[in-house]
């Protein structure tokens, strides 16, 4: 059984006016996403900014209310568990995007990372510290870490405070929202690298939110790509970067940069292509909000938002 | 313990980014910060240690032989038309008006962050709710309801007269702050916190709080400069304490006696002067605090 099943997930913001504050419509943030992830594996969730990508990460955690939809964990709904202290909520920890707000500049590391271990553990002091110590040792950083603040450390050891603390309750789930797209490329491939160590040691289960297909190559076992709040195409990693049908998803998969310049030319002929199919076959694969059709099977992995007269 | 050697990092506990060695250096910067500091410093403690050498019952003891004196040896600023020594009363007036002026600080600040920080992190229907609360309070006739009250209270004390402004004046902190928890519940480690199963009455005071510590410390140092000034105003004009309990409101209420005005500066002089630099010192602080708290504005 797969760890974690979003079905028909739907986030709505209310859009309020008039008088009386009437709801007069809603933003649909997220609108019907599904997707599984098995146990121990990635799944990646690709799409550019305000496609609902870190909204669907948020609302499976419980920081945005689900409107309609089942979240299943381990089986059982989530739905009902908002932001509740039980230990599934225990299992479920995020890393956020920005290793600057995401920690308090007026705590010290030990009460960072301590935070959820105070939360869910009986521990005494020195038992805290030791783990405390432990946890930071794990991610890499000096035990003489803990006494110090936030501000003083780099943006990549800053987001290696967020990872440990995410991963003190030993979770089975880490929901990691863009969780390197703060740092520069040099910090990157470590906290990536560091990323995939501790999924093997901890048998963690990433949900990997993105908008940098090179970084999703590199993590994710399956991919998700995600636009105005819906699926356009999901499948594996293969599915995606060697047949991708949606135009939309032919597109992003044709911008990423290539660093060999001997196929440059090659490159720009190839993405002005593509750019001149999108434009061309936009309305067919979009109804006329502009948003994706239901998806459709075409392989037993693969999934495609592809047109009704296909 | 096979850890023993981790555990000997037992470096001495540093302070924060140090805010208040920001906030010394500020006020070390700017001269008339300074002067200002030692001045409330020399007065307060002055004042309160003096007091407790004075006996009230003595000082406001009517004495029909003594009455209008200007200064001299016995009296050092004289006396007022009871014959009361005007010294004493200054010294304990000053007491009364700082402690009143404390107090509400305190109060109002308790209460208003209180508020305001539940108001604004809960936010939605709850913040609607309590905001129209403060509304309400705030469109009360703040001076007519302590008219009344001073009419029927019959034993009027610093304890009571703090509590009936305090009714009136914990709106405009919770206001404040109210707004700012607005902003901070936004911010990814208030977020962060719920996710790590963190309750939100933790988050509110041990998270979120202690990011708005700036900015109570400012806001508290200029209420505190307005609530002198405003026991003093009430007394001023009669609402505040009976002649028998000195503050230096009373002591310039002296001065709606045209004599007194004209003639016997020694009365309401000393008193209007102390009024106006301790107004004056608190807010020079507290204008350097308020540079210390925005990195741009920092001399130091």
């Amino acid at each position: 059984m797969a760890l974690l099943e979003v079905n028909d997930l739907k986030v709505h913001f209310p859009i309020r006016g008039g008088i009386l504050n009437r709801k007069i419509g809603a933003i649909k943030a997220v609108d019907g996403v599904s997707f599984s992830i098995e146990r121990g594996k990635t799944y990646g969730l690709v799409g550019e900014s305000g496609s609902g990508k870190t909204t669907t990460g948020k609302a499976i955690i419980g920081l945005n209310h689900i409107t309609s939809g089942t979240v299943k964990f381990d089986g059982v709904d989530l739905a009902g568990f908002t932001s509740k202290k039980s230990d599934i909520r225990k299992d479920i920890q995020m890393i956020f995007q920005d290793p600057y707000s995401s920690l308090n500049g007026r705590k010290r590391v030990l009460d960072i990372v301590a935070e959820p271990l105070r939360n869910f553990e009986n521990l005494t002091k020195t038992e805290e510290k030791k783990r405390v110590q432990e946890l930071l040792e794990q991610v890499g950083l000096s035990p003489e870490s803990i006494i110090k603040y936030p501000h003083q450390f780099s943006g990549g050891q800053r987001q290696r405070i967020g990872i440990a603390r995410a991963i003190a309750l030993k979770p089975k789930l880490i929901i990691a929202d863009e969780p390197v797209s703060a740092l520069d490329v040099s910090v990157q491939a470590q906290v990536l690298n560091f990323m995939q160590d501790i999924q093997k040691d901890l048998n963690l289960t990433y949900l990997f939110i993105s908008h940098d297909l090179g970084i999703v190559k590199h993590m994710c076992d399956e991919i998700g790509i995600m636009y105005k709040g819906r699926y356009v195409e999901s499948g594996t990693k293969a599915d995606i970067f060697n047949h991708p049908q949606h135009i939309y998803t032919k597109r992003l998969v044709a911008a990423i940069p290539d660093i060999n310049p001997v196929n440059r030319q090659q490159q720009k002929v190839y993405r002005e292509e593509v750019e001149k199919e999108y434009q061309q076959n936009y309305n067919d694969y979009f109804d006329q909000e502009g948003l994706a059709y239901t998806l459709r099977h075409i392989s037993d992995s693969h999934l495609v938002a592809l047109p009704q007269k296909g | 313990m096979e850890y023993s050697n981790v555990e000997v990092v037992e470096v001495e506990q540093e302070k924060a980014p140090s805010m208040a060695k920001v906030i010394w250096r500020e006020i070390v910067r700017d001269k008339v910060a300074l002067i200002s500091f030692i001045f409330l410093i020399v007065i307060t403690s002055l004042v309160y240690g003096v007091s407790l050498f004075l006996n009230q019952d003595e000082i406001v003891k009517v004495d029909l032989f003594a009455i209008n004196q200007p200064p001299s040896n016995e009296f050092l600023l004289g006396t007022d038309y009871g014959g009361r020594d005007i010294f004493g009363q200054l010294i304990i007036g000053t007491r009364n008006s700082l402690s009143i002026g404390i107090l509400v600080t305190l109060m109002t600040g308790i209460i208003g962050i209180t508020y305001g920080l539940v108001s604004g992190y809960y936010g939605g229907t709850v913040d609607n709710i309590m905001m129209r609360i403060v509304d309400f309070f705030l469109i009360l006739p703040f001076l007519m309801i302590v008219i009344v009250f001073v009419a029927i209270v019959p034993k009027y004390s610093i304890w009571s007269f703090s509590l009936i402004m305090t009714a009136f004046l914990w709106m405009g902190i919770a206001r404040l702050i109210r707004s700012k928890a607005l902003q901070e519940r936004e911010l990814d480690y208030a977020q962060a916190s719920k996710t790590l199963g963190t309750p939100n009455w933790k988050i509110m005071f041990f998270q979120v709080l202690p990011n708005l510590s700036s900015l109570i410390i400012v806001t508290m140092t200029l209420n505190l400069a307005a609530n002198i000034g405003l026991e003093s105003g009430l007394s001023f004009l009669g609402f505040g304490f009976p002649e028998d309990t000195p503050s230096l409101g009373t002591l310039l209420g002296y001065a709606r006696n045209p004599q007194t005005l004209e003639l016997r500066w020694w009365i309401w002089v000393p008193a209007a002067i102390m009024v106006f630099l301790l107004m004056l010192a608190v807010r020079n602080v507290g204008e350097a605090l308020k540079r210390a708290t925005d990195a741009r504005q920092r001399r130091g």
